[in-house]
């Protein structure tokens, strides 16, 4: 016990003076300080220049905007248009012009204006344009707009006024969404911020714990510590102080991120991401905790354990690639289900007690939908009883797989090792 | 304090690495582990020193199976290695720490060994930063730091510069004037028959030869002759399969019996130009090759 304190104290000193890690550390919060001040950033900056060209601007405003024009041989029909089209066309300076279409199109393509719409009738256009955009929503905006022209003036022929025609077209629907379990919409943005950060560290922290066990076999300081110290200490040494190290990294990082946003609430209200992210319900903290600590474990045991297989630097990421295979499929698994909110399949809900996948999957399932008790329990259970299977076993490979120098050891030669140790 | 190998074997796989060890080594003295490359000492020492089993036999310590929980070693590795990133204080404190000395004790201990092998000016530089054989003065401390009672060295003393050896070699004398058992490995026979009184040699994981060096020197079979000569032709006509040559490049006759010495000499003195003849006295060497030779 006292060889694992000494060791888990060298560990985590090893991670807390080490370049990268305070690197990484400090600019992910930097990061953070940038983005939960943009608002006030982006205010700044629009006052400060607003102040400047706010004059010259409204002189200019006509002629900054690119033209679109509207033709139509229905003199009426243009007259309606051009009103419409101008306020929901805002970014544009929207003219009439009474001109056969050759014209038209040669003013857009010699770059007179940028766009032109021919109207037949109210319900039958066309749209002209040079370089069509993959956003260009113009036609479909188009769309409404004459619906509203056509039913509007279909509707004076039939002899309503005014204000019933307004009255009809503006309905107003008053529509209130209750969720009793969990509401997928407000959930999304921190299940996946979370599942993502549980991803990023498992497999970091995995890499580097296999990185350090190889790194001492490589160097040969294996040899003095075989003899110092046991294989279980150093193994569980190891993993517990990355796990340390991992968790203290995230409580900076997110609790940073809570501050500022605290601090700069104001600035954000109404952005539904900060919101959702900033409003996590505490229980699920907890249960983000108990996932991340057994997740990690698992993980980085297996790490640490094929680690020690290796002999050679350049073989590590070959060798651990089987692990970040296993780890992959979880993640594909939860990432689908989570942007397809569908949480609750039989394919889902399997991978949310495989002990390898159950960290990210049974969490995104809490999150985004309602999940029984016991069943969380049977996940917990099975994931926690796999952790300390994981953990015994992989010492054993340690103990045997650091003494192993030369060629890769085979899949059959690691069991083996492992039925006699 | 006695320390006994008793019958060991090793296998790995089908592999029989050791076949039979046994030896037995004293406190206040040094041992020597001979044999070639591949014979089995490391595998005998990792195995003395816990870091696996043995398939079979037993490590005795003073008559009773040894409680690893109550013996300190200390080792020095052939494969030297430690931190390359980390500081020499970082590590060596930390080393010392994982034998049991508590944090200050290990401070102190380290930093009275830095200064006994005229390395504290290191103490804060990485590891990295050292030559080959400042590196090996650093490991060293990692073997004794914790004053370990039983210290086992391998290869100590290559790679070291003649002042470093020299140092090394205090270093070694001191420790065994303390009362430690020191068994050393090592390729250099000039240093075994310098510290070691007793030694086994392991050739193809057996004992071929243990005990007192003087006693093995002495029981070796003084049936060779070795001739000093300025013409060797006609002896070597004569003689013909019984003669080889020495280290020294005079000529040795094996004889077919020790008995036979009186005859074979008056033979030489009288019908050769000889300018002495003397029995053959054996070096380590030489017992080296002869037990742990292919022939044997």
């Amino acid at each position: 016990m006292k060889q694992f304190w000494t060791i888990f104290k060298f560990e985590l000193a090893g991670y807390f003076k080490n370049k990268i890690f305070i690197g990484v550390t400090v600019s992910m919060v930097a990061a953070l300080v940038i983005l939960i001040f943009i608002p006030n950033i982006v205010s700044l900056v629009k006052k400060d220049s607003g102040n400047h060209a706010e004059e010259t601007m409204q002189d200019s405003d006509n002629e900054n905007k690119s033209i679109m024009l509207i033709s139509s041989e229905d003199d009426e029909l243009s007259a309606m248009a051009q009103p419409a089209f101008a306020s929901a066309f805002s970014d544009y300076q929207v003219k009439t012009l009474n001109e056969p279409v050759e014209t038209i199109k040669q003013q857009i393509l010699d770059g007179s204006a940028e766009c032109a719409f021919v109207l037949d009738s109210a319900s039958s256009y066309t749209y002209y344009v040079n370089n069509l955009s993959m956003y260009d929503q113009n036609a479909s905006i188009a769309d409404m707009l004459l619906e509203d022209i056509y039913r509007s003036s279909a509707m004076a022929k039939k002899g309503m006024t005014q204000q019933e025609i307004s009255d009809i077209l503006n309905v107003q629907i008053q529509g209130r969404v209750t969720a009793l379990g969990a509401d997928q919409m407000k959930n999304f943005f921190y299940t996946y911020i979370m599942i993502f950060a549980l991803y990023m560290v498992i497999i970091v922290y995995g890499q580097m714990i296999a990185n350090n066990v190889a790194s001492e076999k490589s160097s040969r300081a294996m040899e003095v510590l075989v003899t110092s110290a046991k294989p279980n200490s150093m193994m569980f040494g190891k993993v517990f102080a990355s796990c340390l190290a991992g968790l203290f990294q995230l409580t900076v990082i997110f609790g940073t991120a809570l501050l500022l946003y605290r601090f700069n609430k104001s600035s954000w209200t109404g952005n539904e991401i900060m919101d959702s992210f900033f409003n996590i319900p505490p229980y699920l903290l907890i249960y983000m905790l108990i996932f991340f600590l057994l997740g990690f474990l698992i993980y980085a045991f297996l790490y640490g354990a094929v680690g020690s297989t290796v002999s050679k630097m350049e073989d590590i990421n070959t060798s651990v690639m089987p692990v970040t295979m296993v780890f992959l499929v979880g993640f594909f698994v939860v990432i689908f289900a989570i942007t397809s909110g569908e949480v609750d399949t039989p394919l889902v809900k399997v991978f949310s007690y495989l002990p390898f996948s159950s960290p990210m999957v049974m969490f995104a399932r809490i999150c985004m939908s309602t999940v029984p008790i016991f069943e969380i329990v049977l996940s917990v259970a099975i994931l926690i009883a796999s952790v300390i299977l994981t953990g015994i076993l992989s010492a054993k490979i340690y103990r045997a797989g650091v003494l192993m120098y030369g060629n890769k050891p085979s899949p059959r030669q690691i069991l083996k090792v492992i039925h006699k140790a | 304090m006695n320390l006994t190998l008793d019958h060991i074997q090793k296998s790995f796989g089908d592999k029989e690495v050791l076949k039979d060890i046994s030896f037995s080594a004293e406190s206040g003295k040094a041992f020597g582990l001979l044999g070639r490359n591949g014979a089995g000492k490391t595998t005998t020492i990792r195995i003395l020193m816990n870091v696996f089993p043995a398939n079979a036999g037993t490590v005795f310590l003073d008559g009773r199976p040894i409680d690893y929980d109550h013996v300190s070693f200390g080792y020095l590795p052939e494969e030297r290695g430690l931190y390359p990133k980390k500081t020499i204080i970082e590590q060596l404190v930390y080393l010392a720490q994982l034998k049991g000395l508590s944090k200050k004790d290990s401070v102190a201990s380290v930093d009275w060994w830095l200064d006994r092998l005229d390395m504290s000016k290191y103490r804060n530089k990485r590891l990295d930063t050292l030559s080959k054989g400042n590196q090996q003065k650093i490991q060293l401390i990692t073997a004794l730091a914790h004053d370990p009672q039983i210290v086992i060295l391998d290869e100590p003393f290559s790679g070291l510069d003649p002042v470093n050896a020299m140092l090394l070699e205090d270093v070694v004398k001191e420790e065994i004037a303390k009362g430690k058992l020191v068994l050393f490995s090592s390729h250099q026979m000039s240093y075994i028959e310098e510290f070691c009184d007793s030694i086994a040699i392991i050739n193809q994981g057996r004992v071929a030869v243990t005990g007192e060096l003087s006693a093995i020197k002495h029981a070796y079979i003084r049936d060779k002759l070795v001739v000093k000569t300025s013409d060797p032709q006609p002896i070597l006509q004569d003689f013909g399969d019984m003669c080889s040559k020495s280290e020294q490049g005079d000529l040795l006759i094996r004889m077919k019996s020790p008995d036979d010495k009186q005859e074979v000499m008056k033979h030489l003195v009288e019908n050769y130009d000889i300018d002495r003849v003397s029995v053959f006295e054996p070096s380590l060497n030489d017992i080296f090759v002869e037990y742990a030779g292919d022939s044997k």
